[in-house]
C-alpha cells in the first residue's frame, strides 16, 4: 500500500486532527503543572530574598536612629560584611552588595553593580562565577532596594540568591514536557496510522470484491474473517446482499431462459406456417387464422408477463378500496360453471356475507379466474371443485380445492414461480404464468397463498386480512 | 365511415390505417396532438383513435378539449400503459373506449364499430325490445322469443344476448363480452366465454334453419342474419 493512499483516507485525516487536539491538550496540561510548580519555587526564593532585604532595611533604620545617617550606613556595611558567606537551606549562596550614589561598593561579596545604573528598585537576574568550578557561571536572582530616603542616603542594597536548583528543575521540567509531548504525539500518530491501515485494508477488500463483481464474477464474496467486529458484520451483510442479488439474477436468468424457451417454440411454428403459406398462391383463410391464433398466444404470454410485472410494481395499490369478495366469487363461479359442467366437473360454491377486504376487484377476480381455470383443467370428469369463502380470526379465506392429481409437496413452492410447471417438458397447455400472477396478486394484498393436499387434489388457500364494511368505516 | 387516427408511432398508425382502408373506411392521420386537435375540430369524423402519449398536446388533454367545446365525436383511446387506473383516467377524460397496445386489429375494428353505432343510436337508447330477424327480446319482461316460440334463458344468458343484440351485425370480442356482461376488464385467456356462447347458441339457434350467432375466427362472435 502506498503512503499517499493512506494519507487520503478519512481515518488518517481524522487521526491527524485527533493527534493535533491531543497534543494541544497535553501541552496545556503540562504548561499548567510547570507554571504552578516552578512558580511556587520562584515565589519561595523571592520570599526568602524579600525577608532578608527587609531585615537589612529594618536593621539600618534601627542603627540610623541610634547613630545617625553615617553611623547607620557604616553599621549596615558591617552587617552585610558579616553575612557575605551566608548560604541558604539547600546550600545556595547569597549575594550582597551595598553601593553609594556613585555605584561604589561599600560592602558585600559582589565586585560590581550588576544592574543598570539608574535602577533604584526591582528584581533582576544575573550570573556570578561558580566558586566550585572554573569558567562556570551560576544564575542569581536578586532584589534591589533603596535605603530611604534615597535622596538623602543615596545608597542601595542588593540581596541575591543562587537559583541553580530552580534553573535545573526548570530545565528538567521543560525537557520532560517536550519529551512527553513528543512521545504522546508519536504514539497517537502510530495508533492513528494503525487504525487507518486496518480500516483501509477492510475497505480495500470490499472494493476489490466489488470490482470483481462489477467485472462479472457474481460468485465473489467479501472475506469475513474470524472476528466478530463491525467489519465482519458489514462483510456478512454485504455477502447476504450479494447472495440475494445472485438469487435474483438466477431467477431473472431462469425467467429469461423460460421466455426464450416458451416463445421460441410458438414463434418458430408461426414462422414455419408463414413460410409454407408464402409458397401457396392462394393461402386458405383457415391457415391464416391459425397463424393469427399462434401470434395471439405469443402475445398473450407477453401480456401476462407484463401484467405480472405491472402488478408487482405496486401500481395498483393506490387504487385499492374496501370491496366485498362475495360478489366476485359469485361472478367468477358463474363464469366457470358452464365450463365445469361441460367437463362433468361439479363446481360447489360456499360464500359468506360481508367478506370485506382491502384490495382491487379486477386483480382478485383475475387471480380467482386463474385458480379456477387450473382447477377445471386438472380435475378429471366426475370430480368436483370446492370454491369456498370463510371467515377466520380477522382474515378471510378464499379456498379453491379440486379433486385432481394435486401437486407433490416438494413442488408446491416452485409452481408459484413464473413459467414453472410440473411437467418440465412443457407439453401441457397453458402459459405457466397463472399461479405466478395469483402469487403477485396475493403479495400486493398482503395475503398468504398456501398450497396444501386436498387428498386427493390440490387445495389453494388465499388468506386475506379482513376489513370492516365500507359503511362502518365512513 | 371516416376516422381520424392521432398517433405519433408511424408503424402503429399505418397498421391501423391499412386495416381500416381495407375495411372500406376513409382514414386521416395526424402524428401529433396539435395537428390532431385542429383536424378533429375542423373536419367531420365518425370516430377518433387517439394515442395517449403524444407530442404537442397529450391524448387525454386533447379529448378533454374536444368535449369542452361540445364535440362529441366518439373517441377510442390507445395506450401502452394499459392498466385499470389508466383506463379509468381515459374514460373520465371523455374517451368512449380504451384499448391497450399491443392489440389485434379485429379487436380495434370491433370496438370502433361498436362506438360509432352507439353514438348514432344515442337517441334511441331507451327501447324496450330488441330484435334481429325472427329473434326478439323484451327488455322489460326479460323474455326471449324466436319464430314465435318462447326461449328460456338464464339471467346471464339473457344479458349476453342483449349485449350481442345491441351490437348486432358487428364483431364482438371475448374481452368486450367479459367487459359488457360481467364487468371485468382483464383478458380471460381461456375458452370460458366460448362455453357461454355455445350454450346460448344451443338455445337460440338449435332447431332453427338460419343460425344467427356466428363465430368469427380469430376475433370473436357476431349476431347477424
Amino acid at each position: 500500500m502506498r503512503l499517499p493512499a493512506i494519507i487520503r483516507t478519512s481515518v488518517f485525516q481524522l487521526t491527524i486532527l485527533y493527534v493535533g487536539l491531543f497534543g494541544v491538550s497535553v501541552a496545556t496540561l503540562g504548561w499548567f503543572i510547570y507554571r504552578s510548580t516552578v512558580g511556587y519555587l520562584e515565589n519561595q526564593t523571592d520570599e526568602v530574598i524579600e525577608a532578608e532585604i527587609n531585615g537589612l532595611a529594618e536593621q539600618f533604620f534601627q542603627l540610623q536612629r541610634e547613630r545617625g545617617l553615617e553611623g547607620g550606613v557604616r553599621g549596615l556595611a558591617q552587617i552585610i560584611q558579616s553575612r557575605r558567606e551566608r548560604t541558604g537551606t539547600a546550600g545556595e549562596r547569597f549575594s550582597y552588595l551595598l553601593i553609594d550614589q556613585n555605584l561604589r561598593p561599600l560592602a558585600g561579596n559582589l565586585n560590581r553593580w550588576p544592574a543598570p545604573s539608574d535602577m533604584v528598585e526591582g528584581w533582576i537576574e544575573f550570573s556570578v562565577p561558580d566558586p566550585n568550578a572554573a569558567d562556570a557561571q551560576v544564575p542569581v536572582r536578586a532584589r534591589i532596594l533603596p535605603i530611604r530616603p534615597f535622596e538623602l542616603t543615596g545608597i542601595r542594597v542588593l540581596v541575591g540568591r543562587e537559583i541553580r536548583e530552580l534553573e535545573q528543575i526548570n530545565d528538567r521540567f521543560l525537557r520532560a514536557l517536550t519529551l512527553g509531548l513528543g512521545l504522546t504525539m508519536l504514539l497517537a500518530l502510530g495508533g492513528g496510522l494503525a487504525l487507518a491501515f486496518s480500516a483501509q485494508r477492510h475497505v480495500a477488500e470490499l472494493s476489490r470484491t466489488t470490482r470483481r463483481i462489477i467485472a462479472g464474477d457474481l460468485s465473489q464474496r467479501v472475506p469475513v474473517g474470524g472476528a466478530h467486529d463491525e467489519h465482519a458484520e458489514l462483510a456478512r451483510s454485504v455477502n447476504t446482499m450479494l447472495d440475494q442479488i445472485e438469487n435474483l439474477m438466477a431467477g431473472l436468468r431462469h425467467v429469461g431462459d423460460s421466455i426464450a424457451h416458451d416463445l421460441r417454440g410458438p414463434l418458430t411454428r408461426l414462422r414455419n406456417r408463414l413460410e409454407n403459406l408464402s409458397d401457396e398462391d392462394t393461402p386458405s383463410r383457415a391457415s391464416i387464422a391459425e397463424c393469427l391464433a399462434q401470434a395471439d398466444r405469443v402475445l398473450a404470454t407477453f401480456n401476462a408477463l407484463l401484467r405480472i410485472a405491472r402488478i408487482e410494481s405496486g401500481a395498483y395499490r393506490k387504487a385499492f378500496a374496501t370491496i366485498d369478495l362475495g360478489p366476485i366469487v359469485d361472478d367468477i363461479a358463474d363464469l366457470y360453471e358452464a365450463t365445469a359442467e361441460d367437463k362433468l366437473v361439479e363446481l360447489r360454491r360456499k360464500t359468506i356475507d360481508d367478506a370485506f377486504v382491502f384490495g382491487d376487484r379486477e386483480l382478485l377476480a383475475q387471480a380467482l379466474t386463474n385458480l379456477l381455470d387450473n382447477a377445471v383443467k386438472h380435475t378429471p370428469p366426475g370430480g368436483h371443485i370446492d370454491l369456498e369463502l370463510r371467515r377466520h380470526e380477522g382474515t378471510i379465506h378464499l379456498v379453491v380445492a379440486d379433486s385432481g392429481p394435486g401437486v407433490p409437496a416438494e413442488s408446491r413452492e416452485r409452481v408459484l414461480q413464473r413459467f414453472a410447471r410440473l411437467d418440465e417438458s412443457r407439453s401441457t397447455p397453458g402459459s405457466g404464468l397463472g399461479l405466478a400472477l395469483v402469487r403477485a396478486v396475493a403479495d400486493q394484498h398482503d395475503a398468504k397463498l398456501v398450497l396444501t393436499d386436498n387428498g386427493p387434489g390440490l387445495r389453494v388457500t388465499l388468506t386475506l386480512p379482513a376489513t370492516g364494511s365500507p359503511r362502518a368505516e365512513s | 365511415m371516416r376516422v381520424l387516427i392521432i398517433e405519433d408511432d408511424h408503424e402503429v398508425s399505418s397498421y391501423i390505417r391499412q386495416g381500416l382502408i381495407q375495411a372500406g373506411w376513409n382514414v386521416d392521420v395526424a402524428d401529433n396532438g396539435k395537428d390532431g386537435l385542429l383536424m378533429a375540430t375542423t373536419e367531420q369524423y365518425d370516430a377518433l383513435i387517439v394515442d395517449r402519449m403524444l407530442p404537442g398536446v397529450e391524448g387525454l388533454a386533447l379529448i378533454r378539449t374536444l368535449r369542452a367545446s361540445d364535440n362529441e365525436t366518439p373517441a377510442l383511446v390507445l395506450s401502452a400503459l394499459g392498466e385499470v387506473d389508466d383506463r379509468v383516467k381515459g374514460l373520465q377524460a371523455g374517451g368512449d373506449d380504451y384499448l391497450v397496445k399491443p392489440f389485434a386489429f379485429s379487436e380495434l375494428l370491433a370496438r370502433l364499430e361498436a362506438l360509432i353505432r352507439r353514438a348514432k343510436s344515442a337517441g334511441s337508447q331507451h327501447e324496450t325490445t330488441l330484435s334481429l330477424a325472427d329473434l326478439e327480446i323484451d327488455l322489460l319482461k326479460r323474455e326471449v322469443h324466436r319464430g314465435g316460440r318462447k326461449i328460456d334463458l338464464q339471467p346471464r344468458e339473457f344479458q349476453l344476448l342483449e349485449f350481442l343484440l345491441r351490437h348486432a351485425g358487428q364483431v364482438v370480442t371475448r374481452t368486450m363480452l367479459l367487459e359488457g356482461v360481467w364487468n371485468y376488464h382483464f383478458d380471460p385467456q381461456t375458452n370460458v366465454i366460448d362455453v357461454h356462447i355455445s350454450r346460448l347458441r344451443g338455445k337460440i339457434d338449435k332447431g332453427f334453419d338460419k343460425p344467427l350467432l356466428h363465430t368469427v375466427r380469430g376475433a370473436g362472435y357476431r349476431l347477424s342474419t
